[in-house]
């Protein structure tokens, strides 16, 4: 699409109703626009899921701190320098060969954002958010994820103040691997439960 | 209440705004292991228990700790802390026949939402 085209096609609903609100909240006095550059510069540049994948890195690395993370997430993530906002409460499910672990929020869009920064679109949408819950297998085979039928899919659906985060089985052949190469392994979708790494 | 200033903000995004209150003055209802229904009476307003999980029964598998209440917070009736709960629930017992039987689907859910079953 060329930029002469994107410029002169209407803007979508959602962005308009965004716009008007800030526009709105800064006549107000209620937010000043500075805090939202903060925040989007915040998440954009600063916060990501290359933090959550500090933190399985260490797990798969350190067995004492993989037990701390297992006992205490928040307390164990905070020792990495991650905290703060929508990551009060943390709780880190380990896959299993016998248990795969999947989130969601099927009421919005719960997200642990100090290790995996802003969530990705298809994790808002309807059909993600409804389908999850009910065919997780479907929805993970579509992700490109084979569950086998003896195996376990437990679905974590953030419906109150506990956010989730999955530690993935380390890949087999890695034994030599340094923690910054290991970290480099993990993928967002591999923490959120949609993809093995 | 003053603006939301840039550094307001940034003291929010880094200190967090956790729901967690102070332990409930009563001991948690229920158990690791004990069998829970989830009440059934669709409210008007905010919820945190989906519809999709009411009237099902399930196991507790973890306890969270004491947590404002949504539905009550959210229309500033008070926070009414209370415990939460992770309520395990089959793929069976949410979808019927639909479901895999190793299906499972993993909630929290607060003290209200639940009655031993």
């Amino acid at each position: 699409m060329s930029e002469n085209h994107r410029h002169n096609a209407p803007e979508s609903d959602i962005a308009l109703r965004v716009k008007a609100m800030e526009q709105l909240l800064t006549e107000k006095g209620i937010v000043d626009p500075a805090a939202i550059d903060l925040v989007v510069d915040y998440y954009e540049t600063r916060v990501g899921p290359r933090n959550g994948a500090r933190v399985v890195a260490r797990a798969w690395s350190d067995p004492a701190y993989h037990e701390r993370l297992m006992q205490d997430a928040t307390a164990a993530i905070a020792e990495l320098g991650f905290s703060g906002l929508q990551g009060e409460d943390m709780v880190v499910l380990e896959n299993t060969p016998e248990v795969h672990n999947v989130v969601v929020c099927t009421l919005c869009s719960c997200y642990p954002w100090p290790v995996l920064g802003l969530p990705p679109t298809w994790y808002k949408s309807p059909p993600y958010r409804a389908r999850i819950v009910r065919e997780p297998r479907k929805v993970l085979a579509e992700f490109g994820m084979d569950v086998g039928d003896d195996v376990e899919v437990r679905v974590w659906d953030s419906s109150a103040e506990l956010r989730y985060m999955v530690l993935p089985m380390r890949p087999e052949g890695t034994d030599g691997l340094s923690e910054d190469e290991l970290a480099a392994r993990v993928t967002r979708d591999g923490m959120i439960g949609v993809a093995p790494v | 209440m003053g603006e939301l200033t840039a550094q307001k903000m940034a003291e929010i995004i880094e200190r967090g705004s956790t729901k967690r209150r102070p332990d409930a003055a009563t001991p948690p209802r229920f158990a690791v292991g004990d069998k829970v229904r989830t009440r059934n009476d669709h409210p008007p307003h905010h919820t945190r228990l989906p519809r999709y999980a009411m009237g099902r029964t399930g196991e507790i598998v973890m306890i969270h700790g004491t947590f404002l209440l949504p539905d009550s917070n959210s229309r500033h009736l008070g926070e009414k802390p209370q415990h939460c709960y992770g309520v395990r629930f089959t793929g069976k017992e949410l979808w019927g026949a639909e479901g895999h039987p190793a299906d499972r689907v993993v909630l929290d859910l607060f003290d209200d939402y639940l009655e031993p079953a």
